[in-house]
């Protein structure tokens, strides 16, 4: 089972700034393990984020996208208690979405 | 006059029921050196022994702002000193070369998981402290820049001897000196240390070029 | 299509806007990224999941870890760290955070002491269960100040026996922990090295300093694998898991940094 997204998403204005770390291996397939033998490829192949179920942003990713990666977005036209929802799926197949509201500014 | 006896008399018992006192020097070395001897569970004792003094180290601790009275100074000078051993050939300046491979190379004797590293031979450690190559700029700075060590002082007998006794064991010109002792201690051998020396005396040698 | 674009756009924009930045010194450069980590650090995963691990029911016995006294009451974890290490009467030991952790975790949960330490460093293949909960118990220090008691006498042994150790020379090598520690400005090659003598150095590298992310290693590493590493590096026998030479170290340099106002998990090359 995969570690839960850490999602942060703060009202600027009508902005939502939202910042999300993910946990992944990220193997490029090229690393060696202890034993000498490569790691098999693994990393995150798309990441989709929705705002209040509406699609705002889409990304395919590759290899080159460094572990425990970081993705960070302002979205236009938010409010406070939006709903703000990510989904990324790796080339394994393993999938993972989480979700978050957008706060208001502290 | 009675109350300065006084003071005297109840100064110890203060110290000695004080809530806030802390161990005295005896104390605190016997209690140290005890976690000493059990910091490194499941070492072998060829390993652990690297932890145990000897006698300049102990004198080279130094807590604090304490400070190296003179008699110990010239202690630690002497019985290092006494320590020098020269290369069989009695040739003291070896190969610029060699020496400039063993200044960049920080590995050796390192442990991991009870397991000496394996290597053919240590590395001198010079770079990590110390500026050498001007055109390195990867280097240390915990010791000063010996960059133009032999354009300064030259290459005379006396520089070479002088230099190879000090990587030999640096405590004798400058006792309890960040440097460690790194003939002395074994960790290169004296035909190593001559390729140091060559490496820095030598007119060829980058550390000596501009 | 379009939104990807803009997002990539702004990276590219980020980027563009430290450059001019980074040719004024390389400390200034190195800053702008540290401040970028800090905000959006990997580390907070490992906190997020050390905070699931201990209330979740784990080891043999079927328990959390909230019973666990980490000095200020059963199950008390804010404010805990920030008054590490410090003696515990149940074990008469002075204890760290490790330490302290690994004793709640045998007693509580009855996980093997042996299997704790096996897993204290956590590889790219298996993820340390110790490192993510120190993680967590650190960070619910945050924004208070380091303030570790001396109230107890075997807190002041280790306090003491943790400097004497700071500045005692042995190895191959000839160093302490004085030899690299004690001035401003040194660097080994280029790596820069804390005054240890100076009080806002201290409380750095205790009060944001670890536990931290490391970029070099991808994981969590703690106060007690720094010392481990230097001690590595100092050419001595693997240093034990929370012996009391690491913690009477801890003790030594948490002491110092008393006043430092906590911010963990750090983020470290």
């Amino acid at each position: 089972m995969s570690e839960p997204m850490r999602l942060r998403a703060t009202l600027q204005g009508d902005v939502a700034d939202v910042r999300i770390l993910m946990r992944h291996p990220m193997e490029t397939g090229t690393r060696k393990d202890a034993k000498g033998e490569i790691v098999p490829v693994h990393f995150i192949q798309s990441v989709t984020v929705n705002h209040n179920g509406k699609t705002v942003l889409e990304a395919q990713w590759s290899q080159a996208i460094s572990r425990d990666p970081f993705l960070g977005l302002r979205v236009k036209g938010a409010k406070a208690g939006d709903k703000i929802s990510v989904t990324w799926t790796d080339n394994k197949g393993d999938k993972r979405t989480d979700e978050t509201t957008v706060a208001a500014p502290s | 006059m009675k109350a300065i006896k006084l003071a005297m008399v109840f100064a110890p018992v203060v110290v000695a029921v004080g809530c806030a006192s802390f161990p005295d020097a005896d104390e605190t070395r016997s209690s140290a050196e005890q976690m000493v001897k059990e910091a490194f569970p499941g070492m072998p004792e060829t390993l652990t022994r690297r932890a145990m003094q000897d006698p300049a180290q102990r004198t080279c601790s130094i807590v604090g702002d304490a400070k190296l009275s003179p008699e110990q100074a010239a202690q630690v000078v002497q019985t290092s000193q006494a320590s020098f051993k020269y290369p069989a050939s009695g040739k003291l300046a070896g190969d610029w070369k060699a020496g400039a491979k063993l200044a960049a190379d920080g590995a050796g004797l390192r442990i991991r998981g009870g397991q000496v590293e394996k290597m053919k031979e240590n590395g001198g450690l010079c770079v990590n402290c110390h500026a050498l190559d001007p055109q390195d700029v990867n280097v240390g700075n915990v010791g000063p820049s010996l960059t133009g060590y032999g354009a300064q002082r030259g290459s005379s007998d006396a520089v070479v001897k002088y230099t190879y006794e000090k990587i030999y064991n640096a405590w004798a010109y400058f006792p309890c000196s960040n440097m460690p002792r790194l003939g002395h201690n074994g960790f290169l051998t004296p035909e190593q240390i001559t390729h140091v020396v060559a490496y820095l005396v030598d007119p060829q040698s980058p550390v000596n070029k501009k | 299509m379009t939104r990807s674009v803009y997002a990539g756009l702004t990276a590219a924009a980020l980027f563009c806007a430290a450059v001019p930045l980074s040719a004024q010194n390389s400390a200034d450069a190195l800053a702008i990224g540290r401040q970028m980590l800090a905000e959006d650090n990997p580390g907070e995963l490992w906190a997020q999941r050390g905070e699931r691990l201990f209330a979740e029911k784990r080891g043999p016995k079927g328990a959390s870890l909230e019973r666990c006294d980490l000095g200020l009451g059963p199950g008390k974890v804010a404010g805990a760290f920030a008054q590490l290490p410090r003696y515990f009467a149940d074990t008469d030991k002075v204890q760290d955070l490790e330490s302290r952790l690994m004793t709640c975790m045998v007693e509580l949960q009855g996980f093997k002491r042996e299997d704790i330490i096996r897993n204290r460093f956590g590889t790219p293949d298996r993820d340390s269960d110790m490192e993510a909960l120190v993680s967590y118990v650190g960070s619910k220090s945050n924004r208070m100040q380091m303030d570790m008691p001396l109230a107890h006498a075997k807190e002041r042994e280790f306090y003491k026996s943790g400097e004497y150790l700071f500045f005692r020379r042995s190895g191959p090598l000839d160093f302490s922990c004085a030899t690299c520690h004690t001035e401003d400005g040194k660097r080994v090659r280029l790596q820069d090295l804390p005054n240890m003598m100076d009080p806002k150095q201290m409380q750095m590298v205790v009060s944001t300093g670890w536990p931290a992310y490391r970029g070099t290693q991808a994981s969590v590493r703690t106060m007690q694998h720094r010392l481990y590493d230097c001690n590595w590096q100092m050419r001595q026998a693997d240093l034990g898991f929370a012996s009391d030479t690491s913690v009477a170290l801890t003790s030594y340099l948490n002491g110092r940094a008393k006043g430092g106002v906590i911010q963990l998990p750090g983020v470290r090359r």
